[in-house]
């Protein structure tokens, strides 16, 4: 038979793409949490083995900005969905040239680098010769103040940066409600709230899920935000991580607060995934 | 019954709402565009002058030219060695059935559902044990580490859509496996093909946190971008935001193009054959 086996062509075929996750994402990991383990300000990977890192990150506080990580990556999740709803359910209807216009400007700016979207936040949001203040200072006569460098410019840039992400996978669950059950349901005299939980909700909830988790876990690892809009006001994990290894040159210290941010990951990413079947999500 | 889109409650205000949001989401791009139209030293909007000044300076610069460079050269490659790797991926992913294979659908999901400037500093620790000195080639290893997985995503989603029934007619029909890949599977899977490698491109030429770590001495657009928002601000800075967006946009303008080309190419060939047939109806028996 000229079919090969499947049971032979899948591990055949993956086997490029999990040889680069394997030196690619694996390998480094496990690098960074065996040198989380080395002395302080070593280099090397052949010290003595020691938990003293993990102590230091507690002792010195790092507690503080990976809270904030964590509260910027919760808060940023629930705006991006909430906001991400209604725009999901509008643009989840099939053959409206509305949608398709729409999805696609919704999409453009993925690809616009984050950069220069962060870049525009900061030239949008300055004090006085701003693009906001100036115009409203030109047009009305009127002076604003400027969010720039506070931490809810941070979750502004944040919302901004990673709605899309939240939006795609929540149109894709959307799309597989169907429809028929919906009129069903209203038909038999169910209100919109009920609609919602008991038909719209359970049926999405696939492409909520996965649009949640990627926001949350986008968020709490990202810190061009803070760095661009937020300035000084506030310091977030992944902040600290780049200064122990750059400035400080703490690589195990660097590497210890890595391990923290990638277990929590971890604890967020695992059991979600495994709920999910992605046969039944991406099959259209 | 048939569809009710009038009388549907709520949809009015929730169109209103998406374009607003819509709006709401070009304004930084619109913010660098003004931005970059002016000729002082800092922003002072609206400015006193409106003009083409920075662009004309940017183009002329050698910096503007090398930067672009090395980011396309960093994300053709990228795309290239992407798409290689992530159609047998995608087989594996949507088409073959396998132990293992739910084991992989989540394993491959995991780079993507990373922090990537987390991804990027793991990957310069372990550049640094192997004592690999990095620089643009390493930075498009860690750009493949995060866009693979997202091809094969692109790619799996159009191989659900292809009956693997067909690729088994020309199996009956005495077609090698080589050449049920390249005349069956290929052609249909072709559009994800084209998607993905246009989607390696972009994010890629636009990814900032994994080149921030792995370029080494090279320097990308947004890398370059980054840095000199903070520092050294002059209105060239947006012009050349706004000449490296133009760049990609060109990239999914000449890909919709040759999209549009081959199909017109296509219904010319199909129609030109109808026609022979009809005028020989004897030729299309076989």
């Amino acid at each position: 038979m000229a079919s090969l086996d499947p049971r032979k062509a899948g591990p055949l075929a993956m086997a490029p793409v999990a040889a680069l996750l394997v030196v690619g994402f694996l390998v480094p990991l496990v690098l960074v949490a065996w040198l989380s383990l080395m002395p302080e300000r070593t280099f090397g990977l052949d010290a003595g083995l020691t938990l003293a890192n993990y102590a230091t990150a507690f002792e010195d506080g790092y507690i503080v900005p990976l809270g904030w990580s964590l509260f910027f990556a919760a808060a940023t999740t629930a705006i991006c969905l909430l906001v991400a709803w209604p725009m999901a359910k509008t643009l989840a209807r099939r053959g409206s040239a509305f949608a398709l216009v729409v999805t696609i400007l919704v999409a453009l700016p993925i690809f616009v680098s984050e950069s220069v979207r962060l870049f525009g936040t900061a030239l949008f949001l300055m004090p006085r010769g701003g693009i906001l203040a100036g115009s409203l200072n030109a047009l009305f006569g009127f002076q604003v103040g400027s969010i720039l460098y506070t931490k809810t410019a941070t979750l502004l840039g944040l919302v901004y940066v990673y709605l899309p992400f939240a939006l795609f996978p929540m149109i894709l669950g959307l799309s597989q409600v169907p429809r028929d059950q919906v009129e069903a349901a209203r038909d038999l005299g169910a209100s919109r709230w009920q609609v919602l939980r008991e038909v719209e909700l359970p049926n999405a909830m696939p492409g909520l899920l996965i649009g949640g988790l990627l926001v949350f876990v986008l968020a709490f690892g990202a810190n061009t935000e803070a760095n661009i809009l937020g300035g000084q006001s506030v310091a977030v994990i992944t902040k600290s991580i780049d200064q122990r290894f750059s400035y400080a040159q703490d690589w195990p210290l660097g590497s210890a607060l890595t391990i923290l941010v990638c277990a929590i990951t971890a604890a967020v990413v695992f059991p979600v995934l495994e709920r999910i079947d992605l046969d039944r999500l991406l099959r259209r | 019954m048939s569809a009710r889109p009038e009388t549907e409650p709520g949809l009015r205000p929730r169109q209103l709402f998406t374009a607003l949001v819509v709006v709401l989401l070009y304004l930084p791009i619109v913010s660098v565009v003004l931005a970059s139209l002016a000729n002082t030293r800092y922003l002072i909007f609206p400015h006193r002058v409106w003009t083409l000044d920075a662009y004309a300076e940017a183009i002329g610069q050698y910096t503007t030219a090398h930067l672009h460079a090395t980011s396309f050269k960093i994300a053709l490659v990228v795309a290239l060695i992407s798409v290689a790797l992530a159609i047998p991926g995608a087989l594996a992913f949507a088409r073959y059935r396998w132990r293992g294979r739910r084991l992989y659908q989540r394993a491959i999901l995991l780079p993507v559902f990373f922090p990537q400037p987390v991804l990027g500093l793991a990957l310069l620790v372990a550049l640094s044990a192997a004592g690999i000195v990095p620089d643009w080639r390493t930075a498009v290893f860690a750009h493949l580490v995060w866009v693979v997985p997202i091809v094969t995503l692109v790619i799996s989603i159009r191989l659900y859509g292809f009956d693997p029934a067909q690729e088994e007619a020309a199996y009956d029909l005495g077609a090698t496996r080589l050449q049920a890949f390249r005349e069956v599977t290929l052609p249909a899977i072709a559009p994800g093909i084209v998607s993905g490698a246009l989607f390696a491109f972009l994010l890629s030429w636009s990814n900032l946190p994994l080149s921030m770590y792995t370029t080494g001495a090279d320097t990308t657009l947004p890398e370059w971008l980054y840095s000199r928002m903070a520092t050294n601000y002059s209105p060239q800075v947006p012009a050349i935001a706004v000449l490296s967006v133009a760049a990609s946009a060109l990239a999914v303008v000449a890909v919709l193009f040759l999209r549009a080309l081959r199909r017109a190419v296509g219904r010319r060939r199909t129609t030109s054959s109808e026609a022979s047939t009809l005028a020989h109806p004897a030729r299309a028996t076989p």
